[in-house]
């Protein structure tokens, strides 16, 4: 039996490989949105894809890998393909890769003495993968193939060689291959890193051992997870929220059974799967609930595929939360992740009253755009924050990231050098936070006027209709609102929309506030004064809603 | 004379005074006085028993910039407002939107610098080109300078958007406020930080308008009581790239001044490798809490721009969105906490863990017998016999029965040996500490097995073997005086300026004079600096990227762009595994330090005669692979140059200890540093 310190030092080794190689991708990668937000994630897997060891910088990797390497595995296997070593398989069928057609996975084979013990894996959210919008995301997509090149497992790396055909394919269906071809090969260097620097700890240690430490490491999280459990009430906890379809609301259901030796998460009585692109592929649900258990549990629980033999999910295929093919699911990503986490997060606020905060924007509020200017073909994709719902004992975070992505925004004097486009505000939205003891956080205006002569802009929003919750007496958030000027006139857009942009056209996005916590008149008056000095409430709230005598 | 450096920490201040006659070397360690920083350094001085006026130069280096930033060095912070591009006063506020940690419901962003109630608008713009598509609203500018006037604030910093193309409209704006309000001190981001990207601009802005006050204010009246205790020599600053400053200079930049203490240490790697000779190193240093790793190339430390002020360090990484971003050349550090403190545990999980936490010197490790209860790396390094049982000389008598009560309840509980949990501390801490020399090596694209480690701090020598080892770093260096060669870096550097100008053009489209202009302009600017420096040479370069990429490469500039074009792609090649040849390339900045020779105390080279030295005597030390051996031990007092002896063996000096595992050559080179070769 390899002894406790070895298991220990090969544990953080190997977390530590998952992180360089997120290091080497991000440092190689061309599209701002790798470089600059973050939008990629690495693991280390074992030979039947259980999670080793993970460093994901956006949440809705998490866990999401571990079921996309798996589905691969057991693609490959039905169908035939055989792994030699030096191969680097390519994905981002959603049905098998576990996220939206832009997060594209690569996975690579461990090989040891001509035997598979392992695998590396990354996924990189790339700009654009074709489809019928710039950035790829559509609201208005009824089915996967409009939302790009559907890429099964295939080969672009074969014993070492990379696959010019296969790359060439994948660089003449997107609208920027510069980036593109960048980005994959940025995956393919961290791969090539990951793998060298395991090959070196098992040069070190002996692969059996490696082997037998990893296994350890995942019982380790178990027992860490399963200790965690004792301090929680035990019992069934459920709760809903909706998603907005053009008229339509969707329910997203959760039961938790919680007890001393496992969570138990069953989403079966979910709404149906819609023509909409906001179906949740399996992964992401995983990925979304893995979240919201770890982040009310404990921040820091280390992940690995021991978290998934405490905690059950159960779904129903042809659902909004496990859809079936061809299901466009683009938005599911982005967008109802969000929702399903705090769906999770709101069921737990009973059994772990006081840990749990209000309900932030839920929305990452996903804005595409692109065109053609002066014979080039540009696009850009970005993610805007909101509020964070209030917290016991806290107030939300204003113009923030919350839940399951925390990519950083690009700097707006990086986007106009590259695209056509000039920003007229950047803003915190005044009195859009929930009030509540502790106020839900502003949300964030963002506003930019096209430049050149036609462009197509693509939203994908939440909560335009129904406003972030507030939480023991807390009231709502603003909801979102986002419009375009053009000529004077404002034309308002629905929550997801497609729509052409002339020159002159400004695009208006504002983000909804977080959900209040507690009931405002507990308000501390000082700090309503504070707010009201910064213009982050108006006097009528003050006045009314606070009792603020001025 | 003396020449002087004098370390603020955050619980000691160290002065170390060199003789630069004779090469006499004093240290002085006292109590940090946080309040009243320059208090500790003037009785520190009055200690030592050296005449201020004997003294010639006095380098100041401190870690309390954050701390005194934050306001808790008792100085009030001045009354700052900004002023931004209308539609953007929020841009501070927002930052990159991120929160710094993914999965904490808790977590907090460091509240604005400037609150909004400060922050204002003004109608203008410029695009990305430098043109100006709104010009600057005067009426509007003239009553907002007024209006400034009236509230009273001391300080405005203004940061429009892409002024660093044109900034023309920043200057106007500065123009309205002195006429206006001409007791204001302004502060323009085109000037302080002339990049691309508005946050990180503005942030760096900001910061500099609350430190201009700040630090005047603290280095004046500490050269005000120095004078008046007679002190007549050169005060300079340190700061955090390494090199130093005139006071009055230092005040222009003070962000640049905040993270100076621990700069110092890789300036001293950074001579000491000229020295020898050595082309690459890694400087590593560990005290007592954390260890540092840094590393020096071609005798010049590794430097980044990517600092925040008050920012969390989690494993050795800078947590993004946890501080205030900063840019100006900082000395690239990587930081673990693992430090003789440091405490191991066991986790909820069952596994033993090292760190973060330490006991400090208060109570300190429980063989101090200072009421500590808690096992730590130093308990660990005693019981293992790699620590003797006296430090400092003797004033501190190690208790074995204290060390192996807290070693031996963690041992109960992973069911292993004493032994063996102690070895295991060991081994985590060394991993730990791994990775903080990985950082600086492998993920900056270098080969830690062409470098050479200088290790220093109190407990880095007992590691150093063992991680270089794990690194397969080629040798270890154990500088003289180990304890306080940090300090030493104090005493052995230059001035320098750092100028910088975004350009923004495609390689291609740049002729070499063009950029020799540049270069020309930024000279001119930065040798104001240095009036009266004799020695004056300059370091330029060009930050680079391929069209499209968010993030550039520095390349260092030799006089023609097809070079550097060629440089860029090698570079990019060997620090991400890949080159695009056939991609356009972009010149982003133009970048020009300036370093002006400050005169060095001589290290003699002295004679090495080949000898094998007589142990003091032996004990008995514990390896991993070999168990307890018998190991020889010897006083670094009287080993000379020339002097080899083979491991098993320890070196005890008054500061630090150094094990040489089984197996390995030490040798004493001329300049007295102890050598030995990894196997």
């Amino acid at each position: 039996m390899v002894d406790p310190v070895t298991v220990e030092v090969i544990r953080s080794s190997s977390s530590y490989i998952a992180e360089e190689m997120g290091i080497v991708l991000r440092n190689a990668a061309y599209s701002p949105n790798i470089r600059d937000r973050m939008d990629h994630s690495c693991a280390i897997l074992l030979e039947n894809g259980e999670m080793i060891a993970q460093a994901e910088h956006i949440p809705v990797h998490l866990g999401s890998m571990a079921v996309g390497v798996k589905n691969t595995i057991d693609y490959l296997q039905r169908s035939a393909i055989e792994l030699e070593e030096g191969d680097i398989i390519v994905l981002n069928d959603p049905y098998i890769a576990g996220t939206h057609l832009n997060d594209v996975t690569m996975v690579k084979p461990l090989f040891h003495r001509g035997e598979i013990f392992g695998y590396v894996a990354n996924k990189a959210h790339h700009v654009d993968v074709g489809g019928m919008v710039p950035g790829s995301i559509s609201g208005s997509a009824k089915e996967l193939i409009q939302e790009g090149l559907v890429l099964p497992p295939l080969k672009i790396v074969r014993r070492g060689q990379l696959d010019i055909s296969v790359l060439n394919l994948i660089l003449s269906n997107v609208r920027v291959p510069r980036y593109t071809r960048g980005d994959l090969k940025a995956q393919i260097a961290a791969l090539n890193v990951g793998e060298r620097r395991l090959r070196e700890l098992i040069d070190k240690y002996g692969l059996e051992t490696v082997i037998e430490a990893w296994n350890r490491t995942i019982d380790y999280t178990a027992n860490y997870l399963k200790g965690k459990l004792k301090e929680v009430p035990p019992g069934l906890y459920s709760a809903e929220d909706y998603m907005e379809a053009d008229d339509r609301l969707l329910a997203i259901r959760v039961r938790v059974q919680l007890s001393k030796e496992s969570i138990r998460v069953d989403f079966t009585e979910t709404d149906e799967q819609v023509d909409i692109p906001i179906n949740a592929v399996y992964g992401v649900t995983v990925a979304a609930t893995s979240y919201a258990i770890k982040a009310a549990l404990d921040p820091d629980l280390p992940m690995n595929y021991g978290f998934f033999k405490v905690v059950r999910i159960e779904t129903r295929e042809g659902t909004l939360v496990h859809p079936k093919k061809p299901a466009p699911v683009a938005a599911g990503n982005v967008e109802t992740s969000q929702r399903i986490a705090e769906t999770v997060l709101k069921a737990l606020a009973e059994p772990l009253k006081g840990r749990i905060p209000a309900a932030s924007h839920g929305s990452m509020n996903n804005v595409m755009v692109g065109g053609m200017h002066e014979g080039r073909s540009w696009a850009f994709y970005e993610t805007i924050g909101g509020g964070m719902g209030g917290r016991p004992g806290k107030d939300g975070v204003d113009g923030v990231h919350t839940h399951m992505t925390n990519t950083m925004n690009t700097p707006i004097e990086v986007i106009e050098r590259e695209c056509p486009v000039l920003f007229v505000e950047y803003s915190l939205r005044d009195d859009s936070g929930g009030p509540g003891q502790f106020r839900g956080g502003l949300g964030i205006t963002r506003a930019f006027k096209i430049l050149s002569d036609r462009a197509v802009l693509s939203i994908a929003t939440e909560r335009v209709k129904l406003r972030p919750w507030g939480l023991e007496g807390g009231l709502e958030g603003k909801s979102g609102f986002h419009y375009i000027v053009r000529n004077g006139e404002r034309i308002v857009l629905r929550a997801k929309d497609t729509m052409e942009l002339m020159k002159g056209d400004v695009v208006y996005i504002n983000t909804p506030g977080g959900g209040g916590y507690g009931d405002p008149k507990l308000r501390d008056p000082s700090l309503v004064k504070e707010d009201l000095l910064d213009g982050k409430i108006s006097e009528e709230t003050a006045r009314k809603v606070y009792n603020l005598t001025i | 004379m003396w020449r002087t450096g004098v370390d603020i920490g955050g619980t000691f201040t160290d002065i170390v005074f060199l003789d630069e006659e004779s090469g006499e070397l004093k240290v002085l360690k006292v109590l940090t006085t946080p309040k009243r920083p320059s208090e500790a350094v003037l009785s520190g001085l009055e200690e030592s028993g050296i005449e201020l006026s004997d003294i010639s130069t006095l380098v100041h280096a401190t870690t309390l910039g954050t701390n005194m930033f934050l306001g808790q060095e008792g100085l009030t912070p001045p009354k700052v407002a900004l002023i931004t591009t209308k539609g953007f006063r929020d841009v501070l506020e927002i930052g990159r939107q991120r929160r710094p940690e993914l999965y904490n419901l808790f977590f907090e962003k460091p509240p604005p610098l400037v609150k909004r109630r400060d922050r204002y608008e003004v109608e203008e713009r410029i695009d990305a080109w430098g043109n100006v598509i709104t010009p600057l609203n005067v009426e509007e500018a003239e009553k907002l300078a007024d209006l400034i006037c009236e509230k009273g604030y001391e300080v405005v910093a203004v940061s429009f958007l892409h002024s660093y193309m044109n900034p023309i409209h920043e200057e106007k704006m500065l123009q309205i406020l002195e006429e206006r309000c001409p007791n204001l001190d302004v502060i323009l981001s085109s000037k302080v930080n002339p990049e691309h990207k508005e946050y990180e601009r503005t942030s760096t802005t900001v910061v500099n308008a609350f430190l201009r006050k700040l630090l005047s204010t603290y280095l004046t009246n500490l050269e005000r009581e120095l004078r008046e205790k007679g002190f007549e020599g050169k005060l300079l600053v340190m700061q955090s790239s390494g090199g130093v400053s005139k006071v009055e200079y230092a005040v222009e930049r003070p962000a640049a001044f905040i993270e100076s203490g621990p700069a110092a240490g890789a300036v001293a790697v950074s001579h000491y490798s000229k020295l020898t000779g050595d082309e690459r190193v890694i400087g590593f240093d560990m005290g007592g809490t954390t260890a540092k790793a840094s590393t020096v190339i071609g005798g010049e430390p590794t430097v980044t721009t990517e600092y925040e002020v008050g920012g969390k360090v989690h494993a050795g990484r800078l947590v993004k969105g946890s501080g205030y971003p900063v840019r100006f050349p900082f000395i690239d550090l990587a930081e673990v906490s693992a430090g003789g403190g440091t405490i191991a545990w066991i986790d909820e999980g069952g596994a033993l863990r090292v760190g973060p936490i330490s006991a400090g010197a208060e109570p300190g490790p429980a063989c101090y017998g200072r009421g500590g209860d808690k096992a730590t790396i130093t308990d660990a390094n005693f019981l293992l016999g790699r620590l003797g049982k006296k430090l400092a000389g003797g004033s501190l008598i190690l208790r074995k029965e204290l060390a192996e009560k807290a070693i031996g309840g963690l041992a109960v509980e992973l069911g292993l040996e004493m032994e063996e949990a102690a070895m295991g501390i060991i081994k985590l801490a060394n991993t730990v500490m791994a990775k903080a020399l990985r950082i600086v090596t492998v993920e900056r694209g270098h080969d830690p097995r062409d470098f050479v480690m200088y290790v220093f701090g109190g407990a880095g020598p007992l590691h150093g073997v063992e991680l270089a080892r794990e690194l397969e770093a080629k040798e270890v260096l154990i500088p003289i005086h180990p304890g306080v060669f940090s300090a030493f870096g104090l005493l052995l550097t230059d001035y320098r300026v750092d100028k910088v100008r975004s350009v923004m053009k495609l390689a291609e489209e740049i002729e070499d004079r063009e950029v020799e202009e540049v270069l020309a302009q930024l000279e001119m600017e930065a040798s104001k600096e240095l009036e009266g420096v004799r020695e004056v040479h300059a370091i330029p370069s060009l930050d680079m990227r391929y069209r499209g990429q968010a993030y550039d490469l520095n390349v260092p500039w030799r006089g023609s762009v097809d070079q550097a074009i060629r440089d860029f792609h090698a570079t990019h090649g060997r620090v991400y595994g890949f080159s695009s040849p056939d991609e356009p390339v972009e010149i982003v900045n133009v970048r020009l330090a300036l370093i002006g020779s400050l005169r060095k105390p001589q290290f003699p080279r002295m004679r090495a005669e080949e000898y094998r030295p007589e142990p003091e005597g032996s004990r008995k030390v514990y390896f991993e692979d070999r168990g307890w051996v018998d190991a020889s031990v010897y006083s670094r007092e009287k080993l000379k140059p020339g002097a080899t002896l083979e491991g098993p063996a320890v070196v005890e000096e008054y500061d630090s200890t150094t094990l040489v595992p089984p197996g390995h050559l030490l040798r004493v080179d001329e300049f007295g540093n102890l050598r030995i070769r990894v196997m």
